[in-house]
């Protein structure tokens, strides 16, 4: 931990993965409430496939066509919040089995990056840090991203908060008492579509879902209010992301799958405790 | 009979499908009366409740909630939907709970006002719980549970009060202090009350409504608790609606 510590005093990489990870934990603290009282984790999962496929293209249009301006962040966030409208529209217009759809997305997304890889010349590594995540490469750049998705995402729900708390417990009621809960419902979706995003530079597609979901998790067993599952959980993604990075740092670990395997582990000795 | 009624329905069809579920249904639930609906699961009330609360539209006939379409007129109804459809670990507290039945009158950016608190806390103390608005949900009893979302239906201050089996999974004696706060309630409110157990409400309702397919009102004393008795036996807590059908 001290040879942890004097890195991060020296070393501006290590200084950009802590600051990236603290930012992100908020939108995860606030979204992964969302997602874990809502129960939608397995559309989240959706949802960050679909993001790789974006990626996918943007990296093979900036390498074949030279659209230098479309970054992979960009095509994850066009990808994403275009998964979150469509699964979502489905999901309430047509009638099909969500779960059916959501798979059908899944695939699609792991489908498309594959095909894009193959058909991108020399740039099959990038893609396995989006894949695994390599949270030490963040950038200035990506920072600044973080910063403008985080203030979005936190500024939208405390400016509705009580729409969202009374849309993830009882949506009919919400309805009802003449909250147009199809907008926040899609509202909902495109901020988890975004925090994915954000939390691709961090923990990698693969291991998003279990960033999203466990710190809520863990908060959910002990909170009583919305609002608290949401800084508890924030705090907990923070507290795990600096764990899990000053852990990975001495026998040079991968940091995102040591935060996974810590978050995990932690999850684990909280069904330890007596729930509320 | 006035076209500003709590309730008029006429000549309604509703179907999914090729599934014909109502027929021809006519209700009408004048001011301030205290209502039954029952029959057999299947038969017709969850999609009765639907269409009067505005989710659903029927193919044909009229409806009208304090004379406009529901969907309008779902203002002034204060609904209980059943407690199992809700997340009984949802991280909430009793007052939470009832401030949700301000969404549509509060200011829609940023939090509750002290105001909304109030009313909260007012109408939690008129169901008698005032003093547990902390407890989170999970910790209440079935019978405070039932009270929480009563108050929260109420808190919009409407003028019909539409209960879904609200006592399906409370014992005898906190059904009866269920029933015996609604009858209080019932001097400023009309009420309506789906059930599976006609034996039990036929002792506080004025009409009970059958639903199956058909829709009949019977004045409660056409279904006196003698006549219960003698069709389906001391302690039946369904309707079969078949022999129902004969005193219809």
């Amino acid at each position: 931990m001290g040879e942890f510590i004097q890195a991060l005093l020296q070393h501006s990489f290590l200084q950009h993965a802590l600051l990236a990870g603290l930012l992100v934990s908020i939108s995860c603290g606030i979204v992964g409430t969302y997602v874990v009282t809502r129960r939608i984790t397995y559309l989240a999962g959706g949802i960050a496939h679909c993001v790789l496929g974006g990626m996918g293209f943007a990296r093979y249009m900036q390498v074949v066509h030279e659209w230098n301006w479309f970054t992979p962040m960009l095509g994850a966030m066009f990808a994403a919040l275009l998964a979150a409208f469509i699964i979502g529209w489905v999901n309430i217009k047509a009638k099909e089995r969500i779960d059916t759809v959501i798979s059908a997305f899944w695939g699609l997304g792991m489908a498309i990056v594959i095909l894009f890889i193959a058909k991108t010349p020399g740039y099959g590594e990038d893609l396995m840090a989006y894949l695994f995540g390599n949270i030490l490469l963040v950038t200035q750049g990506d920072l600044l991203a973080i910063i403008l998705l985080d203030l979005f995402i936190a500024a939208t729900a405390l400016l509705f908060h009580k729409q969202f708390v009374a849309v993830c417990f009882d949506e009919e009621f919400a309805r009802l008492r003449g909250i147009n809960t199809q907008f926040f419902y899609f509202l909902m979706l495109a901020l988890t579509a975004l925090t994915v995003v954000l939390m691709v530079s961090i923990v990698g597609i693969v291991m998003v879902i279990v960033m999203l979901t466990l710190p809520a998790a863990i908060a959910g067993r002990f909170c009583l209010r919305m609002g608290t599952m949401m800084a508890f959980a924030a705090g907990l993604c923070a507290m795990l992301t600096f764990g899990g990075l000053a852990i990975s740092y001495s026998p040079n670990l991968p940091a995102g799958a040591t935060i996974i395997v810590l978050s995990g582990t932690a999850y684990l000795i909280s069904l330890l405790f007596k729930p509320r | 009979m006035s076209d500003t009624d709590p309730i008029q329905i006429k000549d309604l069809n509703f179907s999914y499908g090729s599934v014909t579920v109502l027929e021809n249904a006519n209700l009408s639930i004048g001011d301030r009366e205290f209502i039954s609906v029952v029959g057999p699961n299947g038969g017709g009330k969850t999609t009765l409740l639907k269409i009067l609360l505005g989710l659903l539209e029927a193919q044909s006939g009229s409806v009208s909630v304090f004379g406009e379409a529901p969907v309008i007129g779902r203002k002034w109804i204060g609904y209980l939907p059943q407690y199992a459809n809700l997340d009984a670990k949802f991280p909430v507290t009793a007052l939470d709970v009832v401030l949700m039945g301000l969404l549509g009158k509060t200011r829609m950016l940023g939090f509750y006002t002290k105001s909304d608190r109030e009313a909260a806390h007012n109408m939690l103390a008129r169901v008698g719980l005032d003093n547990l608005h902390n407890r989170p949900l999970s910790a209440l009893s079935g019978g405070q549970k039932q009270r929480v979302l009563i108050a929260r239906a109420l808190v919009s201050d409407p003028k019909l009060l539409l209960l879904d089996e609200p006592s399906s999974s409370l014992d005898d004696y906190v059904e009866q202090e269920l029933f015996d706060l609604l009858q209080e309630l019932n001097r400023d409110l009309t009420i309506v009350v789906v059930s599976h157990d006609v034996a039990y409400v036929s002792r506080y309702v004025e009409k009970v409504v059958c639903v199956n397919r058909a829709v009949h009102t019977h004045p409660v004393a056409e279904i006196d608790e003698n006549i219960i008795h003698e069709m389906y036996g001391e302690h039946v807590h369904a309707v079969r609606h078949d022999q129902e059908h004969g005193h219809g």
